[in-house]
């Protein structure tokens, strides 16, 4: 097993909003192995995009880190001033993003977007900051690179725009990148190019990554172990072929129940019913007692996430494989 | 973009004549400037003889023609009052008032649109919350009680700075201004602040509003992923996208000014176009209202013009729309 790059533990992000204090992440932890690519499912407000900006230092007031620790090559990121994050951002981790419409700049071309981008960490001259450039806009896959480069972003098909915040997100060789629902505003066609792309790209490079998505289909098809989480704590973790053939917690099979592919022939979808609670009105215990089927009065008290390096759960019930239809 | 500019030079032509006829009818419909030119006691055979001299005996039609005839021609007339061609009479106002309201519109915007991103991008601290509070006297606040107050205070009370006139002057492309010497800078200061206090505040309210929506945006969450700063983002992201409205207004504002820059010149007693069309009105110099009206018509084609094409330089995604 490569060595750990990323260590996140405890990590605790509170909000203070009008309706009282909420932990949109409560107590998670994972580690990222370099070159590895892990996935982070859960549905919206479950936590994962929060995950993704904490550990980036990218939390804005109201909300703040509160407890953990983030640690990239051994080195705390939780405490680091403004200045020593800015610098981290973009040149060990960097992040991209869901709608690439709506994060690159429509008024500045391709070429001063990403000369900003290697400008905020080198002191590169304009030709080796250019040949950077097209080189990279050339290994996402842009054709014509070293024309294109002087086009603006609405000049751009929507894959190749994300291609393009893909390309900004390697400029300065990050080990790892957060990818936050990078191809949920594709079409599915892109879709599955790009991720191909993106998973040869980081083999290549030996950029590890977090995928963060609220589709477990597009996660297990990168991810090589997955996190899932639910109302900000994680719930599952483990490698991911095991956890797809066997999922511990009742939420996580609910999730795969509820995949076209993943449902037998012929039968219908299986929905999880309910709809997640509120992070300012949790239920007592465990998040998914008030829409599991498995709930008995144990689950009043909230489980601990088993431990171990392998496979981990958060539930009194674990799921058994004889349990498993 | 040529194409595009000439379609608007074109349109431009066809506001003018109807502008001309408008203004035309409207100034002619108003007053008898005979009565104001020649004493009461005049004979009835002098009166007659300059009624004919001005063609004031002609009908509108006629008259709008013959205007019309001298317009082609660069002619605007001459003014009834002063006896001198119109054109040379404003283009001797015009520089005046043309310093103070470029001073007045320029320095709003280098002061109010950086102290509105402030206040946008940092809403809640102490010193946005005084901006802020300075933009609302900015808007409040009556103009001229403003202008009163500054030659009180600074002129009158500290005797600091002078309380009118535009002070010396020096040459430069063969016109006369202010702003080439220190003593009329001195003269400028003041007119020019009073005159950019609202403006100022326009500026700051755009700003902080373009800025406060663009800091919540994910183009400004992404850069910050990629380890720009702050001062980067802000000056290189934020600007550029809170550009348009700026410019807009900045246009409009600078159109307004050079037209209507009246209350400030006369309290300043500053020797512009403002003071000049108020006193022609008051003597129904009809020549002068006639092309100052048109003259300030142009202004807003010319200046809108501009900040279409600035749009464009701004935005190339309103570049592309208008090529295809």
């Amino acid at each position: 097993m490569s060595p750990v790059l990323l260590d996140v533990s405890g990590l605790t992000t509170r909000f203070a909003t009008r309706a009282g204090s909420l932990n949109a992440v409560e107590d998670v932890s994972f580690t990222v192995a370099e070159g590895e690519i892990v996935g982070l499912v859960g549905e919206s407000g479950s936590g994962k995009s929060v995950t993704g900006f904490s550990i980036l230092g990218l939390i804005d007031p109201p909300g703040r880190i509160v407890s953990g620790s983030v640690k990239l090559n051994g080195r705390e990121l939780v405490g680091l001033s403004h200045a020593e994050l800015r610098s981290m951002r973009g040149r060990e981790i960097a992040m991209v993003f869901q709608d690439p419409s709506a994060t690159l700049n429509p008024v500045l071309t391709i070429e001063t977007q990403m000369r900003l981008a290697i400008a905020a960490h080198e002191n590169l001259g304009d030709a080796a900051a250019r040949a950077r450039c097209i080189e990279v806009l050339g290994a996402v896959g842009i054709p014509d690179a070293a024309r294109r480069i002087e086009a603006y972003p609405h000049q751009f098909s929507g894959g190749m725009r994300q291609r393009v915040a893909i390309a900004i997100a390697l400029l300065n060789r990050p080990k790892l990148i957060i990818c936050d629902e990078p191809t949920t505003a594709l079409d599915v066609s892109i879709q599955a190019q790009i991720l191909t792309e993106m998973k040869s790209l980081a083999a290549r490079l030996g950029t590890a990554m977090i995928w963060i998505s609220h589709d477990l289909a597009t996660v297990s098809s990168v991810a090589s172990r997955i996190l899932v989480m639910y109302a900000g704590r994680l719930i599952e973790a483990g490698p991911m072929a095991q956890v797809l053939r066997q999922p511990h917690h009742p939420y996580t099979r609910g999730l795969l129940g509820s995949l076209p592919g993943m449902a037998p022939p012929g039968e219908d979808l299986v929905q999880i019913p309910g709809t997640m609670p509120s992070l300012i009105d949790l239920p007592k215990g465990c998040a998914f007692q008030p829409r599991c089927g498995f709930a008995d009065a144990q689950c009043a008290t909230m489980p601990a996430l088993s431990a171990g390096a392998g496979r981990r759960v958060r539930c009194h019930h674990p799921l058994a494989a004889e349990t498993v239809p | 973009m040529l194409g595009f500019i000439i379609q608007r030079v074109l349109q431009a032509f066809v506001v003018m004549l109807v502008i001309s006829a408008l203004v035309f009818t409207g100034v002619y419909a108003v007053g008898n400037p005979i009565d104001v030119l020649i004493s009461p006691d005049a004979t009835q055979l002098i009166r007659e003889q300059t009624i004919r001299a001005y063609g004031l005996d002609q009908p509108l039609w006629k008259q709008y023609l013959d205007f019309l005839g001298r317009l082609v021609r660069g002619d605007f007339g001459r003014s009834f009052v002063y006896n001198m061609p119109v054109l040379d009479l404003i283009f001797s106002r015009l520089p005046a008032t043309l310093e103070l309201t470029l001073a007045a519109v320029i320095g709003a915007t280098a002061l109010g649109v950086p102290l509105g991103m402030y206040a946008g991008y940092r809403p809640d601290s102490a010193a946005s919350k005084a901006i802020m509070a300075i933009s609302i006297l900015g808007f409040s606040v009556p103009t001229f009680w403003i202008g009163l107050v500054l030659i009180f205070t600074f002129a009158v009370s500290l005797g600091w700075l002078p309380a009118g006139n535009r002070g010396d002057t020096a040459s430069l492309f063969g016109i006369q201004w202010s702003f080439l010497t220190w003593n009329g800078l001195t003269h400028l200061f003041l007119p020019a602040l009073n005159l950019s206090l609202f403006k100022f505040a326009l500026m700051v309210r755009l700003a902080r509003a373009g800025t406060r929506e663009v800091m919540l945006t994910d183009t400004v969450k992404f850069a910050r992923a990629a380890g720009l700063s702050e001062g980067t983002i802000l000056l290189r992201h934020v600007l550029r996208l809170i550009a348009i409205p700026i410019v807009t207004v900045f246009g409009l504002e600078f159109g307004s000014t050079l037209a209507f820059a009246v209350v400030t010149e006369t309290i300043f007693s500053w020797p512009g176009v403002g003071k000049l069309i108020i006193d022609s009105i008051s003597t129904l110099d009809r020549p002068v209202m006639v092309a100052y009206l048109m003259l300030v018509a142009f202004f807003f084609i010319m200046i809108n013009l501009s900040v279409d094409v600035a749009y464009a330089a701004l935005d190339p995604r309103l570049r592309t729309r208008r090529a295809a």
